[in-house]
């Protein structure tokens, strides 16, 4: 008898890619194995531990309505919910969870299942169904998913704007985790948020000054500081902004924005030489990033203020020239997604190999927009929408492969029933010339006769033809007039012949009793034999009802679900086309956000430069 | 002053681009009610496919493989200490009816438990002779090939047969056991 891992660890697998190495090590270790008692469910197991979702949870779904998976009813339903869960179809997994779950005796599966669902809903943008989650944790959860959880909740008070919940809730954290860094943060930017920028300074500023032990935490600090920078530059305070901006890591993702930042502090304390140092740095970076953009502008604004005004004018110039080309980029960009390329592209990419909660798309397909998506990618809502729509391709594949199935079922049963219908006369013309009927009676008569020999202990009855012929023959002899005369020849001859006679009679006599039990033995093997046929005779004639009937029930079956495929076909050929639309108004909406943004960037760089050749024209005629 | 006035809209710029927050708050919000929508939708539909996909399955199985005639087999694997399994081949009645390479996640998975169907067959009733064959790497790292031959009696229903390769720890070898379920 198989032994899997038990239901508890099998739960936890199907959430347990949500949690870092060494949780996730923890989830592995515990839980009593599960004993595989049904085949089929031993079958869905080797599915789901390759994290084949769809195939698995079909074979679920048939092996629960075909009762096959008995001895395992409560395992499976648990089983279903994570395998749902992970298949990204959240809302049945939680229904399937809320069923059961509520009189789940081992309350540490069920607030960790609810866990995983908040968290799985906080990313899907389900604010309300995870806070409902959350409420539902009754019991401690493990330390670390405590921690995980109390930042799930304060994250979703911050996305609601209750900002003075989400600082009450933060600001008891205790310790020097890796979490407690985190909730520091998060407490930061909600005392931000809510015009707190003084508590906040102390908070960031801890922060932003800590040791990192790790990439994470160093990008953490990386953050602190920048949020800090700018919170106090829009509170008026370059001069305290700048040490902030200054402690981000000059390689890192938020590098560019934190130059910007401290040349922007500087010119605020109107050192414009200072202020170059950082922006004419950005010069060289991607322009695709708004800091390095609005630097191009930065950067004549400061040489102006230090009357380099041919060399502003030069810069602004660059800077129209660079915003145009990329504004190009961006026009070339959108017209490509427009066509649709792009999403045939990411998923023609992709061998769909696998679906649901856990993928990601690991490589950008080459072309013009991929250097746009790399920001697109890492937000939740285009990963979840492409996820949907990879899904949905999925899905279309998936009945398309089955269309062509049951066009094949359809003829198959088809030529079934052609078969049949050619075989059945030559079937019944040769029941209608099996007498059965005929053979009982004859067997019953045999039987009866059997009776009367061993009643009368009819011995000659039994006997073999040789025999028989053989007491014929004495019986002859024994009639022959000459026997009768009366002399010694004829005696001697009458004594040999009744020697024969009773030799024959004690044989026969002797093996009647055997003779008879073996009659009687095949009799009952040809009854038995004949009650089989009789059988079997009932089953051909109950195949034969059935059958139409089964072509019949078949046929149904499969026409029927010939225009239920055609129909959810189409159902999800329109989900694809909404659901590319949405992604492509995402992507479209965040390329046309660069576009304005740099288009207000060159009405800007155009009125400074018309103000620097002012300045210019002003300058000369003073001169003159 | 006309530079002062090109500050004065470069930091607005900043400060706009910055903290257009409530604007931006409010796009989000719209996107993200569009996307729960949407994925609702998706929702309803994978569940559709799921159920369409079981009716499917269920059709094609009782079509091709009646419940009168059925026979199932099913490869596991318990510890996995001395055999890392490569392939199966099976043989019924002298004629080999499946051949199959396992992937390393496949034989991942057999290992935690799971239970693959290798084949199934329509068998008259009645009685027939298994022999499966199972090749892949033994003890010491060896190629490995052994065989179980195992007579089956046909009934009337379906029949499942397990083919568990189980660790021998006194032998330090590999065992094939060959079973029906209940």
């Amino acid at each position: 008898m198989r032994i899997a891992r038990s239901i508890a660890v099998t739960l936890s697998l199907c959430c347990v890619f949500l949690l870092p190495p060494a949780q996730s090590q923890a989830a592995d270790d515990d839980g009593e194995p599960t004993i595989v008692k049904d085949p089929h469910y031993g079958e869905v197991l080797f599915y789901f531990y390759q994290e084949d979702y769809f195939p698995a949870i079909v074979r679920l779904l048939a092996s629960q309505s075909q009762s096959n998976l008995d001895n395992h009813v409560d395992d499976s339903e648990l089983l279903l919910g994570g395998m749902y869960l992970s298949y990204g179809h959240h809302l049945e997994a939680a229904r399937i969870f809320e069923r059961l779950l509520a009189n789940n005796v081992n309350p540490e599966i069920r607030d960790r299942t609810w866990f995983f669902l908040a968290k799985i809903w906080m990313q899907r943008g389900y604010l309300e169904q995870s806070q409902q989650a959350l409420d539902r944790i009754e019991g401690e959860l493990p330390r670390n998913l405590q921690r995980e959880a109390l930042m799930l909740q304060a994250q979703i008070m911050i996305d609601a704007g209750d900002y003075p919940a989400a600082i009450a809730l933060l600001q008891n954290w205790q310790g020097e985790t890796e979490w407690a860094r985190y909730a520091k943060f998060n407490l930061g930017v909600a005392l931000v948020r809510n015009g707190q920028v003084d508590a906040a300074e102390e908070i960031l500023a801890d922060l932003g000054e800590m040791n990192p032990f790790n990439d994470e935490l160093g990008s953490l600090r990386d953050k602190a500081n920048l949020a800090l920078g700018y919170a106090l530059l829009q509170d008026g305070r370059p001069l305290a902004a700048k040490p902030a901006l200054q402690r981000v890591r000059l390689e890192g993702p938020f590098s560019n924005k934190a130059l910007l930042g401290v040349g922007w502090a500087d010119a605020e304390l109107e050192s414009y030489q200072r202020a170059l140092v950082p922006w004419m740095e950005l010069r060289s970076r991607d322009l695709l990033d708004s800091a390095v953009q609005e630097s191009m502008l930065a950067i004549p604004y400061a040489l102006a203020k230090l009357d380099s005004i041919s060399q502003a004018a030069d810069h602004y110039l660059n800077a129209i020239e660079a915003y145009y080309e990329e504004s190009n980029r961006l026009d070339r960009t959108i017209a490509h997604i427009d066509s649709g390329d792009m999403f045939r592209e990411f998923v023609s990419a992709d061998p769909l190999g696998s679906t649901g909660w856990y993928w990601r798309l690991e490589e950008l397909p080459d072309g013009p927009e991929a250097r746009y998506l790399f920001h697109l990618l890492s937000t939740h809502e285009f990963q979840e929408g492409l996820k949907n729509y990879r899904d949905l391709k999925y899905m279309h594949r998936n009945l398309d492969e089955w269309q062509q199935s049951v066009d094949v079922y359809a003829n198959m049963l088809e030529t079934r029933e052609q078969a049949y219908a050619e075989r059945l006369p030559r079937v019944e013309e040769t029941l209608a010339r099996a007498d059965l009927d005929g053979m009982v009676d004859r067997k019953l008569e045999f039987d009866s006769l059997l009776n009367d020999i061993e009643s009368s202990n009819d011995w000659l009855a039994l006997a073999t033809p040789a025999e028989f012929e053989m007491w014929g023959e004495i019986a002859g002899l024994e009639a022959t007039p000459a026997l009768s005369a009366d002399i010694p020849e004829a005696a001697e001859a009458r004594d040999k012949i009744a020697l024969l006679r009773g030799v024959l009679q004690w044989d026969l006599e002797k093996q009647f009793r055997d003779r008879l039990w073996r009659i009687r033995r095949n009799l009952r093997q040809t009854g038995e034999a004949l009650a089989q046929t009789q059988r079997a005779r009932r089953q051909i004639d109950e195949s034969m009802r059935q059958q139409p009937l089964e072509f019949a029930a078949f046929s149904e079956r499969v026409y029927s679900l010939e225009p239920r495929i055609e129909g959810m076909k189409i159902r999800i050929e329109d989900q694809i086309v909404e659901q590319r639309a949405y992604l492509r108004n995402i992507a479209v909406g965040e390329l046309q956000a660069q576009k304005d943004r740099l288009d207000i960037y060159t009405v800007q760089a155009r009125f400074a430069l018309a103000a620097v050749y002012d300045i210019a024209a002003t300058v000369g005629e003073v001169s003159e | 002053m006309i530079i002062r006035k090109v500050l004065s809209c470069l930091m607005a710029l900043m400060l706009v681009i910055s903290a257009s927050t409530s604007a931006q708050e409010a796009a989000e919000a719209e996107s993200r009610d569009q996307f729960r929508s949407l994925d609702r939708d998706v929702q309803d539909l994978k569940k559709e496919v799921l159920d369409l996909n079981r009716d499917l399955f269920l059709l094609e199985e009782e079509l091709l493989f009646p419940a009168n005639s059925q026979v199932a087999f099913f490869i596991s694997m318990d510890v996995g200490e001395y055999f890392k399994l490569d392939s199966v081949s099976l043989q019924i009645d002298g004629k080999e009816v499946a051949n199959y390479l396992y992937t390393d996640r496949e034989v991942d998975a057999l290992l935690q438990g799971g239970v693959h169907r290798v084949h199934m067959a329509n068998l008259k009733t009645g009685d027939h002779e298994l022999i499966a064959i199972f090749t892949g790497e033994g003890p010491h790292a060896r190629d490995y090939r052994r065989g179980a031959t195992l007579s089956i009696e046909k009934g009337i229903g379906a029949k499942y047969m397990e083919l568990e390769i189980t660790d021998r720890i006194k032998k330090q070898q590999p065992e094939f056991v060959v079973r029906e379920w209940e």
